[in-house]
């Protein structure tokens, strides 16, 4: 596990450089640290190994988690450039910090082996992520998000934690191995009946977390007031280490009792299906489109999550991958917009504001109309291949229904994309020529290289998944 | 196990019984004649002016916040404490008390340097109201005055 | 490697003319379809004798037992000439406008090409719904970035139609290729035609229904026809030409390569009802042709009626049907082309396409007049044109399938001769109005697009028996399969 302890040093040690370096070369600095713990992730390929007291194993598929959730932060941290415009509010290197820190938190969760570990890991990073909801100080949006996000968050970890207590009143141990163990020579019959309650709010807890139904009530509210970039970094890596979690809690460990939790799970993917996708039509604003379709995704995972096949964890992968790619571009080219936008007109974030992009920013409009037909799950696109995967899994599991809500579902999902492509290249507008970084510029097109050759040749990813 | 809590309830018990009954016992002995002035917070003292619930100086919290952060750290050095001077761990192997001061060494050695960033931030600082100087420029020069005085 | 080059070929052209912009665009895009033409032609020729390889497989996901296979058999044989054949004139209708030169619109137009040739060579069911989809996106732009008014809503209308009905494609054929016999699943026609016997009857029901709403929506056929006036009339010429000459052929190829071999048991059950959805349609397409005064929408709602008898003759699943059916389909890309771009050669000139507006062309151009006439008769399916073999095959197949039915779709010839004759008549002849007095004769341009496609539409009319024969060993293969 090096690069948890790396990613900590690199972390420490951001936050001393801000006092010597440049605002801007602190971005490089971050970015050459993510990629040395990118590699000292892959170092590990293909091996097991137990840490920390066998609390934590890495194989390699929380290897490919924790993969995608720093290519995540990557991307974030690429395409972080407004950090140096305000010399006196903005804390670049806090800021780079405390991305580092809370990538920790989301390795922790992918990898964990104790329940304490996933704990520890989720807190690091909710923790993390109540203070960058808040970082843009003089906003009161962001304020309001950041208490809103911060009262809701410790709820659901008071769900959690109870969870985890009544699992080990249960099953005496706090190691999934243990709890496999005591729960493979125990007579269901003498099983307490509080461990399936324990089961149910742990999932809550987790839930809550990837903003699923009827849990996803601050989701709107945070992601529209939390500063862009952060909002990006919720979505994507939040997301991701969230579902690695529910995965192993609900299928690896619990998918014994799948008949006990099914139910549950189910009313909420198909309540979290309808209600994200029905909401994200009306919206106006496409800061707030883009958090009710996250919380769609959260929906479209979470079936395959139901379904609980052998290919569940290789799917729940490429449907992260291929969400991260796309809501990472789309918030970035938002996030440019609305900078570029603010002062104009009075809604930076509208879908308004991105009327007639293509014409003079012809790059960026095209970066947008990938991922947003990448999330709408077009072909070409890795979006497509995700929602292909989850609804094979479902076939697989005779699970004819929710597919019919999913796929109407996914109707409506194309009728708000489009919103965003019809505003970028078909709406009258002016805007000029926003100039973006170098970094900006390479993360965005390798973004969308990357959303389009797994759209086109899926195997490249999916045999290593 | 869950017998030795039973102290612990016969304690409440007691406790909560033995004082209903001295306060509902003195309520029938003693006298009882109320005016304004018993009635006030501070009898005898200074009359109260405004409301209860004023507003702390945000720099307080900051003194707070310090105090808690090495308050947990206390809570993690004292079992840390007792279990490096355990003997027999120690006689077990070789190298566990290298490991155990070193393990804490770290431990102390993030937080010092979370206290010296905020430390060189200037977090520290205890913040002082902008005292305004007196610009008034008096037409009269100050002698005048010492010498009225 | 013919098959995959005729299928990049185009993309990368495309995409070099959508990226680098060219300023020579219409002779790169003109001189690539030509290429695109010939090469189609020699595939044809060869994979037929022998000479050449008629399958092209490599893994593309091996994990889902999906393969990037493309081939080509009597059936597809037809629709990738029709392709190669039209994409030229296509370009070629351009030549004197301002789009001419414009790589935008031609590098989208090639795309559009490349995504219409991969679902025709798809030898997998998903390859085939992926380029299905994706053809969506090139002509979505086509309409939206150069038609007219109104464009941004109708177009989205139609985009989201489509997607949506693909929708339902796309989980039915999830199921059934979940369904083949072996380990892992496969796409492939040949395996998924196996299920025909594994699928139960109430499951093959719910599949045909799944199938034909994608199929029934693009074609389109009543009811689900809402979308196309509209989108014909706000698309640029070229547009329409894309979409009523090639686009909608993937519907009626969709029917016959999936829905007839893999579902008998659904067909048995729905065909009939959905046999007189097609002949309803084909009257009232030619019903409200009658009274359209806007030769685009009046053109737009014949393809309409034509459409439903293409459907109608499939489902009978009688091999004159599937083959007149694949006749019609070339002769009716070729037609349709054809009378689209002599509507836009008369828009360019008078502004309008309003047959209240127009008259008396015929002194001013006979060669437009002659080559309109000869069109025309091509889609009333007089003997002796191209039409007329398909329409024929087609009628005699709903003929033998029910009397009445075929009595209500043989009116549809008069009709068909009713709104055609019209709308010659009150363009071509009478007295030229104020719009179309100065009328000026045919460019050279013009003329190569036209004379062409005429001399086609006889050519097809006299020797039906080359494309026939050609198509025979397929429809009967896929016969087999019914049975």
């Amino acid at each position: 596990m090096t690069p948890v302890i790396a990613l900590s040093l690199f972390g420490i040690i951001n936050l001393f450089l801000g006092f010597t370096f440049k605002r801007q070369s602190l971005q490089v600095v971050t970015l050459l640290f993510i990629i040395c713990s990118m590699a000292l992730t892959a170092m590990d390929w293909n091996h097991e190994y137990l840490w920390f007291g066998d609390m934590m194993k890495t194989n390699n598929l929380s290897i490919n988690f924790s993969l995608i959730i720093q290519l995540a932060g990557l991307l974030v941290v690429a395409f972080s450039n407004g950090f140096g415009k305000d010399e006196v509010y903005t804390q670049p290197a806090e800021y780079y910090a405390i991305l580092l820190f809370s990538l920790v938190g989301a390795l922790l969760m992918v990898s964990f082996q104790n329940l304490i570990m996933l704990f520890v890991g989720l807190e690091i990073l909710s923790v993390a992520m109540y203070v960058l909801t808040g970082s843009d100080k003089r906003n009161l949006r962001s304020n309001e998000a950041a208490l809103k996000y911060f009262l809701m968050g410790s709820f659901a970890t008071g769900f959690l934690l109870f969870g985890i207590a009544l699992v080990y009143g249960s099953t005496r141990s706090l190691y999934i191995s243990g709890i496999l163990y005591n729960l493979s020579h125990t007579a269901p019959e003498s099983l307490p009946s509080f461990l399936y309650a324990g089961i149910i709010l742990m999932g809550i807890g987790l839930l809550f977390k990837i903003s699923a139904a009827p849990f996803h009530f601050w989701t709107p509210d945070v992601y529209e007031g939390a500063p862009t970039i952060f909002t990006m970094f919720m979505s994507t890596v939040v997301k991701t280490a969230g579902f690695a979690a529910i995965y192993h809690i609900l299928d690896v460990t619990f998918g014994g009792f799948q008949k006990n939790w099914i139910i549950t799970v189910y009313f909420i993917t198909i309540i979290t299906l309808i209600l994200g996708n029905i909401s994200a039509a009306y919206q106006q604003s496409a800061k707030r489109m883009l958090a009710f379709s996250s919380i769609s995704h959260a929906g479209y995972m979470l079936l395959t999550v139901c379904a609980n096949q052998p290919s569940t964890s290789s799917n729940i992968l490429y449907y992260s991958l291929a969400y991260t790619l796309a809501t990472a571009v789309s918030f970035a080219v938002l996030m440019v917009v609305a900078e570029y936008q603010t002062g104009r007109t009075e809604k930076p974030e509208n879908f308004d504001a991105l009327n007639g992009l293509a014409k003079n920013n012809p790059s960026l409009a095209f970066a947008f109309t990938v991922a947003l037909l990448s999330l709408a799950g077009i072909p070409l696109t890795a979006g497509f291949w995700g929602k292909f995967f989850v609804f094979t899994d479902m076939f697989n599991k005779n699970l004819t229904y929710p597919i019919i809500i999913a796929v109407l579902m996914s109707a409506v999902g194309i009728y708000y994309y489009f919103k965003g492509i019809i505003s970028v290249y078909f709406n009258s507008g002016e805007i000029e020529k926003i100039e973006t970084s170098f970094l900006f510029k390479i993360a965005l097109w390798s973004a969308c290289i990357g959303t389009l050759v797994l759209g086109i040749y899926p195997t490249l990813l999916k045999s290593i998944f | 196990m869950i017998e030795s809590f039973g102290y612990v309830l016969a304690f409440l018990v007691a406790g909560t019984g033995f004082m209903a009954l001295v306060l509902t016992l003195a309520r029938f002995i003693r006298p009882n004649r109320p005016n304004d002035e018993k009635l006030s917070t501070y009898e005898s003292g200074e009359a109260p002016v405004g409301n209860a619930n004023v507003r702390f100086n945000p720099r307080f919290y900051l003194y707070a916040l310090l105090f808690v952060l090495f308050e947990i750290e206390l809570i993690l050095l004292f079992p840390w404490a007792v279990v490096f001077g355990d003997k027999q761990l120690a006689a077990a192997s070789e190298n566990w008390k290298h490991f155990a001061l070193f393990e804490m060494l770290i431990f102390i050695g993030i937080l010092g340097l979370g206290l010296a960033y905020a430390w060189v931030k200037g977090y520290l600082e205890w913040e002082k109201p902008n005292i305004q100087a007196e610009d008034f420029k008096s037409p009269v020069p100050p002698k005048a005055y010492e010498k009225f005085n | 490697m013919y098959l995959l080059f005729i299928l990049l070929f185009p993309l990368l052209l495309g995409s070099f003319l959508l990226i680098a912009k060219p300023a020579k665009a219409f002779g790169l895009a003109l001189g690539g379809s030509i290429i695109e033409l010939i090469i189609s032609c020699i595939l044809l020729c060869d994979a037929n004798t022998g000479k050449l390889p008629t399958e092209f497989i490599s893994n593309w996901i091996p994990e889902a037992g999906l393969k990037f296979a493309l081939f080509v058999d009597g059936i597809n044989g037809i629709l990738i000439l029709l392709t190669a054949l039209l994409v030229p004139f296509i370009i070629g209708s351009t030549a004197g406008s301002e789009k001419a030169n414009d790589a935008k619109y031609q590098g989208l137009i090639l795309t559009m090409q490349a995504a219409l040739m991969g679902a025709f060579l798809a030898k997998d069911a998903f390859l085939f719904y992926f380029f299905f989809e994706a053809s969506l996106l090139p002509i979505y732009f086509i309409i939206n970035l150069y038609g007219s008014e109104n464009r941004t809503k109708i177009s989205f209308k139609f985009f989201v139609y489509t997607l949506f009905g693909s929708l339902f494609l796309l989980i039915g054929l999830i199921y059934v290729y979940l369904r083949t016999p072996g380990n892992t699943p496969s796409a492939d026609f040949e395996t998924l035609y196996q299920t025909a016997s594994v699928l139960s009857t109430k499951e093959q029901s719910l599949l045909f229904l799944a199938f034909f709403i994608a199929f029934a929506i693009k074609m389109p056929m009543f009811p689900f026809h809402t979308w196309q006036p509209d989108t014909y009339t706000v698309a640029p010429s070229q547009g329409t030409m894309l979409l009523s000459g090639i686009m909608l052929k993937m519907g009626t190829y969709g029917v016959i390569r999936m829905i007839v071999p893999m579902f008998p048991a659904g067909i048995a059950n729905w065909g009939n009802w959905v046999i007189i959805l097609s002949v309803i349609g084909v009257l009232y397409g030619s019903i409200i042709a009658i009274q359209q005064k806007d030769m685009k929408r009046l053109l737009a709602y014949s393809s309409f009626a034509h459409v439903g008898l293409m459907s109608a003759g499939m489902l009978t699943l009688s091999n004159e049907g599937i083959q007149g059916a694949l006749y019609q389909m070339l002769s009716h890309g070729i037609n349709i082309v054809g009378l689209f771009f002599i509507v836009e050669v008369i828009e360019r000139r008078t502004q309008s396409r309003d047959l209240d507006q127009l008259g008396g062309i015929t002194s001013a151009s006979k060669v437009l007049s002659i080559g309109f006439i000869i069109l025309s008769l091509g889609s009333v399916a007089l003997p002796l044109t191209n039409g007329f073999v398909g329409e024929f095959l087609l009628l005699k197949s709903v003929f033998d399938y029910q009397l009445t039915i075929g009595i209500i779709a043989g009116i549809t010839i008069i009709l068909g001769a009713v709104y055609t004759l019209r709308m010659i008549q009150k363009s071509m002849f009478g007295n030229a109005s104020k719009f179309s007095i100065n009328f000026e004769d045919l460019t050279i341009s013009e003329k190569l697009v036209i004379i062409p496609l005429c001399i086609l539409v006889v050519l097809g009319g006299i020797f039906p028996t080359v494309v026939l024969n050609y198509s025979q060993p397929a429809v009967d293969l896929l016969s087999k399969w019914i049975k």
